[in-house]
């Protein structure tokens, strides 16, 4: 009887499996008109969303607004086809205007999304449409929490590459765990950066958040480029850096180290950088060099304290001097890309103490000569004294010190991060 | 471009069927008849760890939803992670036999995204039925890894491991939305679509 009982069940749920039908999906966006950040010669009658399946319509399903907020569409309806949703638009005079909507999909979740499109001029992102707030100080920690996740990863391939030249057997575990650790925050912290940059734009509750529609911040945005390049070249760097682990061949390390620098560049172009005025390929290239640079040093240093001083007292003589002639390049490049940058962005003397952005540069160079003058006493101190092999007091302290230089580069990324996405005058 | 969403659900079933059957195969003959060729031991875990990578340009495509996004990130993360710790075990990379948990951790989480990710009832639509099974059977199926790693040999817990892949593969291939057959299994869910 049992045995009967189980099978009866096994072709019951058999039988709804097999039987084809709609499962997995909410209903989904497939067929905008106007498209996402289409540019119009004449504004349209109405704004027709097509979905892949019958959804509930709302009075206010479409909204279109304005650059000032005013509302140009009336109520929204459904059309003959239960997936169609409209709502007619009143005469639109030339400008950018935001559409945004929302329905009840079929399973019961309620899907939301913005874009944006224009009448004979060229529409915004949708990170830029009417009621989408700019970066807030979350997002702040969360570029910062980016740099450092980078910097691990660049800046512990760059110091076993460039510094260590190979994996020692006595640091390979922690130096792996320390990159591997790298690669994953890089990825989870760029999804959250993702995030929060499509709610800045949807200014949806958390609930609605999670039924949101993000493919018109994915695929038209800067932030939406870079993060999905960046995320595919973090998994590629993550199967690189996994097969040197396993196969205990350093050589995958080198295309994962040049992938992973090339990707830096992912962070110039989805900060204000790309955007601002004065902004070009020499500026772009400028800023990468300038993060680059940062992220070898502050990296580089972080694998010093944490890795090569408390594991390998043999290695630590060579390895500081190693870092300490790589570490000049890099203050040189870091501060020649900075000092043009700041020019370019900052054209006028006074915008230094008159402009947020000005101000918080101030901050950042402040803590730039606090940490070079640290740089300073390492370099011409405590490496004669390891040239010289003579011991003293301070060689003695090397690590903590490391680990005090350490602490404020990490200060400088969280001022650079918020640097990154603040507007510059002009 | 995107590709329909039950096409990807289709090439993850292949997937997760190679993976049961592998499983299936290697609980039936033994390990030592199963490693007798050296690339065997590696061939369910590389096959899992190859789906992680593959899990991403989904996350990536797949945008329509926030909640799709996290879900399919968070897949794609225990799929690496469990087959890179499985191919690591079956190069002698790794030693610790802890690290047969990332599958059961890795079915876990896959199972608690897969619920999470709905919120009606199992007789609300299909989908939600659909959802409901996969997450139970993964949350439930985690019990075979984790009891595996303590007694590696058991026919039982082999079998079993290898039946919970079998049947998410089922499960996965059963996402079918081209004809409208079958729709809603409470009128509450709305009309039939597509």
């Amino acid at each position: 009887m049992k045995t009967r009982l189980l099978a009866l069940a096994v072709v019951v749920v058999l039988a709804v499996l097999v039987a084809p039908a709609g499962a997995f999906a909410h209903a989904s966006l497939r067929d905008p008109s106007p498209g996402y950040r289409e540019r119009l010669a004449a504004g349209p009658a109405a704004v027709v969303l097509r979905f892949d399946q019958a959804v509930t319509v709302f009075p206010d399903s479409i909204v279109v607004l304005d650059a000032r907020g005013r509302i140009f569409s009336d109520q929204a309806a459904s059309g003959a086809d239960p997936r169609i949703v409209l709502a007619p638009v009143r005469t639109l005079p030339r400008g950018a205007y935001t559409v945004r909507w929302h329905v009840l999909s079929a399973d019961g979740h309620p899907v939301a999304g913005v874009y944006t499109f224009g009448v004979q001029v060229a529409a915004p992102p949708p990170t830029e449409a009417f009621g989408a707030s700019g970066p807030t100080r979350a997002e702040d920690v969360v570029r910062w929490a980016y740099f450092l996740s980078l910097s691990l990863v660049v800046g512990g391939l760059g110091f076993a590459l460039l510094v260590l030249r190979g994996m020692p057997p006595v640091l390979s575990r922690r130096l792996y765990k320390l990159i591997g650790l790298g690669i994953v925050a890089t990825l989870e912290v760029g999804v959250l950066a993702f995030i929060m940059r499509a709610e800045g734009a949807l200014q949806l509750p958390f609930a609605k958040l999670l039924y949101a529609d993000l493919t018109p911040i994915a695929s038209g945005t800067r932030i939406g480029s870079a993060f999905t390049a960046m995320t595919m070249g973090f998994v590629v760097v993550s199967v690189l850096v996994y097969l040197a682990w396993l196969l205990d061949r350093v050589v995958f390390l080198w295309p994962a180290f040049l992938l992973a620098l090339g990707l830096a560049s992912g962070l110039s172009l989805s900060g204000h950088q790309a955007a601002d005025l004065g902004s070009s390929r020499a500026t772009e290239l400028a800023d990468w060099i300038h993060l680059s640079a940062a992220l070898l040093w502050v990296g580089g240093l972080a694998v010093l304290a944490l890795c090569v001083w408390p594991l390998a007292r043999d290695l630590r003589r060579d390895a500081f001097l190693r870092f300490s002639r790589l570490a000049t390049l890099l203050i040189a490049a870091l501060l020649g890309a900075g000092i043009y940058l700041s020019i370019v962005r900052l054209p006028a003397l006074d915008d230094l103490w008159t402009t947020r952005y000005g101000q918080v540069l101030v901050l950042k160079i402040s803590l730039v000569s606090f940490a070079l003058l640290w740089g300073a006493f390492h370099h011409f101190i405590a490496r004669r004294a390891l040239v010289e092999r003579k011991p003293s007091s301070w060689t003695g302290r090397l690590g903590t010190t490391l680990v005090g230089e350490a602490s404020i580069a990490m200060g400088i990324l969280l001022v650079a991060a918020i640097l990154v996405n603040s507007r510059p005058p002009g | 471009m995107q590709p329909e969403a039950e096409f990807v659900h289709w090439l993850f079933a292949t997937g997760f069927l190679v993976l049961g059957i592998c499983l299936l195969a290697e609980s039936i003959v033994g390990p030592e008849v199963w490693g007798r060729n050296p690339w065997r031991p590696h061939l369910w875990p590389g096959a899992m760890f190859v789906m992680g990578i593959c899990m991403w340009p989904v996350m990536i495509l797949f945008t329509n939803s926030t909640i799709h996004m996290v879900a399919h990130s968070a897949w794609a993360q225990v799929l690496m992670l469990s087959g890179g710790a499985e191919l690591a075990l079956a190069r002698g990379k790794l030693t610790s036999r802890y690290w047969h948990l990332t599958v059961g951790l890795a079915l876990i989480v896959s199972g608690a995204a897969s619920l999470v990710h709905e919120q009606n009832a199992w007789l609300f639509s299909r989908s939600a039925f659909v959802h409901h099974a996969l997450g139970w059977v993964m949350v439930g199926g985690a019990i075979f890894p984790i009891a595996r790693t303590f007694r590696p040999r058991s026919f039982v817990l082999g079998a079993g491991f290898a039946a919970t892949f079998l049947v998410v593969s089922v499960l996965l291939y059963s996402h079918r939305d081209v004809a409208d057959i079958f729709g809603h299994l409470s009128p509450v869910a709305g009309a039939p679509h597509r």
